[in-house]
């Protein structure tokens, strides 16, 4: 009887065992922040079948945290984060196991903002001004290079914290400038509300260039086969929406209504261009020169290797 | 040192290490990762290395959890005595005052933050509100509960001139008779205001320990995120049993049984 | 032990009280109807009934302390009103815990916003026997003494009327007896009724006995003993007077 029953139980898992290989692979992606068009790559890969074809079943989830990501893939509660890649050095730097594996935006959205119409007109004239931050470890670094250059310290500004709500305190005047607002994001939701903004590109004061919006995965599971599978889905999701912009937008917008407004529309207008045409490729150069710059600013204590942190998949 | 404080200093040591064992034993087993929870070790190693940064923001933290306290006990007592003078006001104001309490405070911190700026206006503010209803309805409810052989003693002692009487009685009988009740609701008060000041900061600051803590998570400094939160806890038990002495410093007539 | 300064103060003679038409219902049921009583000028009348009957609901009723019972009539003999000239002790000695025993006693004036007369309070204290706790809190000190307490307030607040709802039922017999005797010799010449379930104690105080029975309750005839009390506790007429009573409020 017991034998019986230890076979129909073997039997069973061998059954279900097998189940997976006709199914698609699931994998867990955790956002950086709600849905907004900055991932529209990926909205594109999994509405227009593309991580179907790739055999993988995606689920994204978006976090309360934007902190969060990067650790749940570090401890192994989440196949891949959306992070960025500053972050990605500082929190390599502490320990996590992170590897970089596709770049999503491969260029800087972070911005200095202050009201258009307002009395800044140069980073000179932020002297003894409020700034506004969100808390992403990696403002002081912007701040003090872009300050350093026209002759200013971090001591000549106040920092205040605003969590996320920086184009409202910018707006009713709580700060003088924010720093971290999303140049294709804020600028437009404060067009919108007929208080438009002027920016300063942090990449064109002093700070060198970046991705954005990067994918992260545990460093130990590299091999998983599912990972290049996701980084091909992505990459015919970035050339379909270059070949096929209004149709990208149709598919950014399905089933998600609350995303058909005029500030996504506008939002994803302005990061069209800025889409990593080839999400896999990995810049060495980039990526050592902004590692070099972090420690300059004393964000990260070495300088690694950059394969240590980021890769192409073969 | 007396026998009795000896006690409690032996038995506070005892359940702090206690703690500590039990949170050093959950980590080697669960093999957590450090920038999820970090140990004991790790996070006194911080704690030891960013003395004066955290120094600092604690006494932030802690000018604002005591002024707020102070603030929304104060106003709380007000309320308490307007509530319990005019019984109409009580029935407009009393569903009000539940409303206030039933809000999540991190839903009004944004918009009190955007009024009162970033400065410790805001968190002094977010302290009161939260200790405002607490701090109301105990000392209301002590008030509305004065003993009837009392007042029905203080009515005779009154009766030539009962209006005036109405206010001797409040501030002979009523009051005195509602402070115990009022020290309950004290307490809730000190164990809860960190709270308020603590969201205060994550919506809106440049100092203080929530501040700091918000960084650090940015950081990915976990150790130093667990050591100001360590202060923070801290800060909230010391406020707390410095008031408790106080309370019954004040209230010598009602020993606990 | 001289009474001195403790007879009513020369401004105030002994005043009468008169109740003309008492009426009190509770849940549709009348507790007392169309109820007169007078309490005569200088003297102790005490009031004796059955549990429940609404002998506490009457001294209430004259006390001003009970809005749910109404009178037609209720007047001093000398035609003002009895509002504010009356003091009022009850069973329990409602000191306040948070006053020491000195600040219990003067609390009649704090509440009127005078003056307190401490040489006065101490004086009482000290008739009293309490002058050594003067400055203790009343959690410090036994109900004896906690009684003898509220006798010093109800003294100190120098009242032509005084009415007191069983006062000494809650200590033991011995110490009953010793306020008995301290309240007679203290209260002489006030208006005063006590209200008591104990025909003995009655029977000591009084100058007149009334029995409160009946549903709705009315007042039987004055029972008015020939000598001035307080009468001795050892009489055996007393007694006997006290078992009679005890046997019509059974039967």
């Amino acid at each position: 009887m017991i034998r019986h029953m230890a076979a129909f139980f073997l039997l069973a898992t061998f059954c279900f065992a097998a189940l997976p290989a006709q199914a698609a692979d699931k994998l867990t992606v955790m956002l950086d922040w709600f849905v907004n068009p900055d991932h529209a790559t990926l909205m594109i890969a999994q509405e227009k079948g593309f991580f179907a074809q790739a055999g993988l079943e995606v689920e994204m989830i978006a976090p309360a945290d934007p902190n969060d990501p990067p650790k749940m893939v570090a401890a192994g509660k989440a196949d891949l984060a959306i992070s960025y890649q500053p972050q990605l050095h500082v929190q390599v730097d502490q320990g996590l196991p992170l590897r970089r594996i596709a770049t999503l935006v491969s260029t800087p959205l972070n911005s200095l903002v202050v009201l258009a119409k307002g009395p800044i007109k140069s980073i000179a004239d932020l002297k003894g001004k409020k700034i506004g931050f969100s808390v992403g470890g990696f403002e002081d670094a912007l701040l003090s290079a872009m300050l350093g250059r026209v002759g200013l310290t971090l001591k000549d500004v106040t920092l205040i914290n605003v969590n996320f709500s920086l184009s409202p305190a910018l707006i009713s005047g709580q700060v003088d400038a924010v720093i971290g607002a999303f140049r294709n994001f804020e600028l437009n939701q404060m067009d919108i509300v007929k208080h438009p903004g002027r920016a300063f590109y942090v990449e064109e004061e002093g700070v060198p260039a970046y991705d954005e919006l990067i994918v992260v995965a545990n460093a130990k599971k590299l091999d998983d086969p599912r990972l290049r599978r996701f980084v091909n889905a992505l990459e015919n999701a970035a050339q379909f929406l270059v070949n096929h912009p209004k149709e990208g937008w149709a598919m950014f917008i399905k089933g998600r209504k609350n995303l058909n407004d005029e500030l996504n529309k506008r939002a994803f207008r302005d990061t069209l261009p800025r889409f990593a045409l080839r999400p896999a490729a990995l810049d060495h150069g980039r990526y050592r020169r902004m590692a070099q710059f972090l420690k300059d600013q004393g964000l990260i204590k070495t300088v690694r290797p950059v394969q240590d942190y980021a890769v192409e998949l073969k | 040192m007396p026998e009795a404080a000896r006690q409690i200093i032996w038995r506070s040591l005892i359940s702090f290490g206690g703690f500590l064992a039990v949170w050093q034993a959950l980590v080697w087993i669960t093999e957590v990762e450090p920038f999820i929870l970090p140990g004991p070790l790790l996070v006194a190693k911080s704690l030891a290395g960013h003395l004066e940064l955290i120094g600092g923001h604690a006494a932030i933290t802690a000018l604002e959890i005591v002024l707020g306290l102070l603030c929304g006990s104060g106003l709380g007592i007000l309320s308490a005595i307007s509530l319990s003078w005019f019984p109409n006001l009580r029935r407009w104001l009393l569903p009000i005052l539940v409303v206030t309490q039933a809000i999540p405070v991190f839903a009004l911190a944004p918009v009190l933050v955007l009024w009162l700026g970033y400065g410790l206006a805001s968190k002094v503010m977010m302290a009161s509100l939260i200790i405002f209803f607490p701090v109301t309805a105990a000392f209301l409810d002590g008030l509305r509960r004065t003993e009837t052989g009392w007042l029905d003693l203080a009515h005779t002692m009154t009766a030539a001139n009962p209006g005036a009487g109405r206010w001797a009685i409040l501030r002979h009988i009523r009051i005195p008779a509602a402070l115990p009740a009022l020290a309950s609701g004290l307490r809730v008060a000190a164990a809860v205001a960190p709270i308020g000041a603590v969201v205060g900061e994550w919506v809106g600051s440049s100092a203080g320990l929530g501040y700091l803590m918000l960084h650090a998570n940015g950081r990915m400094q976990i150790d130093l995120l667990f050591a100001a939160l360590f202060v923070l806890a801290a800060i909230a038990v010391a406020i707390y049993f410095t008031l408790d002495w106080l309370l019954r410093r004040l209230l010598p007539w009602q020993p606990d049984n | 032990m001289p009474a001195k300064n403790l007879e009513p103060s020369n401004e105030l003679p002994s005043v009468g009280i008169t109740l003309r038409g008492g009426n009190l219902s509770f849940a549709d049921k009348p507790i007392f109807k169309d109820l007169d009583l007078d309490l005569p000028a200088g003297r102790t009348t005490c009031l004796l009934g059955p549990s429940g009957v609404g002998k506490s609901s009457l001294l209430r009723l004259m006390a001003g302390i009970s809005p749910e019972a109404t009178a037609r009539v209720l007047s001093a003999d000398d035609g003002g009103t009895i509002t504010g000239r009356i003091a009022y002790m009850d069973q329990r000695d409602l000191l306040l815990p948070w006053l020491n025993v000195l600040d219990n006693i003067t609390l009649g004036a704090r509440l009127r916003g005078e003056a307190a007369d401490r040489h006065r309070a101490m004086a009482l204290l000290r008739h009293v026997g309490l002058d050594d706790v003067a400055t203790a809190r009343p959690a410090a000190l036994s109900g004896g003494m906690r009684q003898r307490a509220a006798l010093a307030r109800t003294l100190m607040e120098d009242q032509p009327v005084v009415l007191m709802d069983e006062p000494f039922s809650a200590v033991d017999a011995l110490t009953r007896l010793r306020l008995q005797d301290l309240a007679a010799e203290l209260l002489v010449g006030r208006t005063i009724l006590l209200v008591t379930h104990d025909p003995l104690e009655a029977l000591r105080l009084g100058h007149q006995i009334l029995v409160l029975s009946g549903e709705p309750a009315s007042l039987g005839p004055a029972l008015e003993p020939e000598s001035l009390p307080p009468r001795p506790a050892d009489d055996p007429a007393l007694h006997s007077l006290a078992a009679g009573i005890l046997r019509e409020l059974a039967g």
